[in-house]
């Protein structure tokens, strides 16, 4: 195996910091970006993964917030451009947005929905329930 | 004659020593690493197109500081950051200082110091907040953390031509390639092969210089492009790296950016980030062919110490008159610091050096407030997203100070007017709307939100001052 130059090189780069640096780094930047095919929980969700004008970035989502049952105003609560970005469906900005409504509002159910459109597939309703409750979409 | 004078005329007859090049340093294996050289006059042109570009993202990136810390919610690329993310004047400082920051090492002041240090500030900016969406400076980032290792400071007596070396220069290039390789995957999708995504995202008559569209469309057509792309993408992702296909590689990249660049898909500096790498694939040649062209205006000269005060007052007077937030603030910070690292690392000598670095820094702060719309837009967001979010007093302070900054723009008197009037100042609110239609006598809404307000309080008959 070490006769294949690339097992070689590779095994003289862990002889020294700056080689173990490089392998470390070259592994990351490898291996991260696969996280998104293999292991997503979030299909909007393309940071770390180099996926510039991708397919998915056309998507459009339409968050929806109720607390107690009355639909709650996103622009008077949080900044509009974590509104942008839960427009895009992130589903981690969208669920730290329902857990600081259920901050706000304690013992009081804050139902989340998320509707997508997607270019290449059939929309896709997410949540629906109450994420004070159960705190993933 | 001396025995001594007699010894020195005879070595004055010898021939001339014989000028050798010095023997080749030994390589590190493995040598595709450790081997990587460039020319010093390549380096250099690196050095300043690349922190130059970094230099102006970063001051056109305070329009959004307003953002940051708005309603005291935040969501960070990292768990653990979420508490630690930057705030509206903490991330307003901290792109002054890397504006700064970069441009010294744009100058060569200081790189061993001043590039870890953006790369740290950048690296939290980055992942403090996922308001920060934008995957090129998640590239930069990774690239600061590489640039920290390359060694930007000009080598002993180097010529144009001499040789640097460097493994992280090499590893930039080659997470390059890996951004391509990742790039080009994620559109080996049939909704990007047939065109359906580019075709949404180029739009017929786009604010662009040509239109890219009609272009496409009347030539190769939007799915053959959508195809090119992923094949240009491939390609660069395996030639970006060897040198020896950068005659293939250069102009195929800058051709593409550029391409995107006039397509309006230009997000920031991006595209331009991009052809600003390419200077490390452009032929070595070329650089030095230019290296020692400039070389004949004759030698940088060194700045006396005398100089420093001179420049230290030159630049806090030009951040006086810069209007950014806090900027004055900041040069009184990064001057005092300049100077004293100066002193404690490099003496006299380097003062003079940190001076002319620090007026050149600043100067590039007022460049870049006189003649964009940072200033005005930071104040502008700032005020309507404290507005919005309820924090009237924080909107009535940013409507001052774009009024302050900006007394020709409409907006800020408007806003301001209405802000004054809701909270029931009728007199200054009136003034400020009066203020706005004369500064804008065709803009409507400030007669409109007069008559509005009039008619509220049943004075609608009452004449417009």
């Amino acid at each position: 195996m070490n006769d294949l130059p690339i097992i070689g090189a590779a095994l003289q780069l862990t002889k020294s910091w700056r080689g173990r640096f490089i392998l470390a780094f070259l592994a990351i930047q490898l291996l991260l970006p696969l996280r998104y095919y293999v292991a997503h929980r979030d299909p909007h969700d393309e940071r770390f993964a180099w996926r510039m004008f991708s397919p998915m970035r056309m998507a459009h989502c339409t968050p929806s917030f109720a607390v107690n049952g009355a639909p709650l105003q996103l622009g008077a609560t949080f900044h509009e451009a974590w509104n942008e970005i839960a427009t895009r469906g992130r589903f981690s900005v969208v669920e730290a947005m329902g857990a600081e409504l259920c901050r706000q509002h304690p013992n009081t159910p804050v139902v989340v929905t998320l509707k997508c459109d997607y270019i290449d597939r059939d929309p896709q309703t997410y949540g629906g329930y109450d994420i004070c409750t159960v705190p993933e979409l | 004659m001396g025995k001594q004078k007699q010894k020195k005329a005879a070595r004055r007859d010898e021939a001339p020593p014989q000028v050798t090049a010095p023997p080749p340093r030994p390589v590190e294996k493995p040598a595709f690493w450790f081997g990587f050289e460039v020319s010093w006059s390549k380096l250099l042109a690196a050095r300043v197109v690349i922190f130059t570009l970094l230099a102006l993202d970063a001051l056109l990136a305070i329009r959004h500081a307003p953002r940051y810390g708005a309603g005291g919610f935040n969501v960070a690329q990292l768990p653990f950051l979420d508490r630690l993310g930057p705030t509206r004047i903490s991330y307003l400082v901290g792109e002054l200082l890397n504006a700064t920051l970069f441009t010294f090492a744009a100058l060569g002041v200081a790189t061993r110091f001043v590039v870890p240090a953006a790369a740290a500030i950048y690296a939290w900016l980055y992942l403090g907040s996922q308001l920060d969406s934008y995957q090129h400076h998640y590239l930069v980032a990774l690239i600061l953390l590489l640039a920290s290792f390359v060694p930007w400071q000009r080598p002993v007596d180097a010529k144009p031509a001499t040789p640097v070396r460097s493994w992280a220069l090499r590893l930039i290039l080659v997470q390059l390639g890996i951004l391509y390789f990742w790039a080009a995957i994620s559109k080996l999708d049939p909704a990007w092969l047939d065109g359906r995504t580019l075709g949404g995202q180029i739009k017929v008559g786009a604010d662009t210089l040509i239109d890219v569209r009609s272009l496409i469309d009347s030539t190769i057509g939007i799915r053959a492009m959508s195809n090119l792309v992923v094949l240009v993408e491939l390609a660069l992702a395996f030639i970006v790296w060897m040198p020896r296909a950068w005659f293939v590689a250069a102009p195929l990249g800058i051709l593409f950016h550029l391409g995107i660049v006039l397509s309006g898909l230009e997000i920031g500096l991006f595209a331009w980030l991009m052809i600003g790498f390419y200077t490390l694939l452009l032929p070595d040649r070329a650089w030095i062919f230019l290296g020692e062209e400039l070389a004949r205006f004759g030698k940088a000269r060194r700045i006396p110490p005398l100089a420093a005060p001179f420049c230290a007052l030159a630049a806090l007077g030009l951040a006086a008159v810069t209007r950014t937030d806090h900027a004055l603030a900041v040069a009184c910070v990064v001057v005092a610091v300049t100077f004293a690292a100066a002193m404690w690392r490099g003496g006299m000598e380097a003062v003079g050096r940190a001076g002319v670095a620090c007026v050149v820094a600043v100067g590039l702060w007022l460049v870049v407030d006189r003649t964009s719309a940072v200033t005005t837009d930071y104040y502008k967001f700032w005020g309507g997203s404290a507005r919005r979010l309820g924090d009237l007093d924080g909107a009535e302070r940013a409507y001052r100070r774009m009024v302050d900054v900006a007394p020709d723009d409409v907006l800020g008197h408007l806003q301001l007017g209405r802000l004054l009037l809701g909270r029931g100042d009728e007199l200054d609110g009136m003034a400020e709307l009066h203020e706005a239609q004369r500064v804008a006598p065709k803009d409507r809404r400030a007669f409109d939100e007069e008559t509005r307000y009039l008619q509220a309080h049943g004075r609608a008959s009452q004449p417009v001052k």
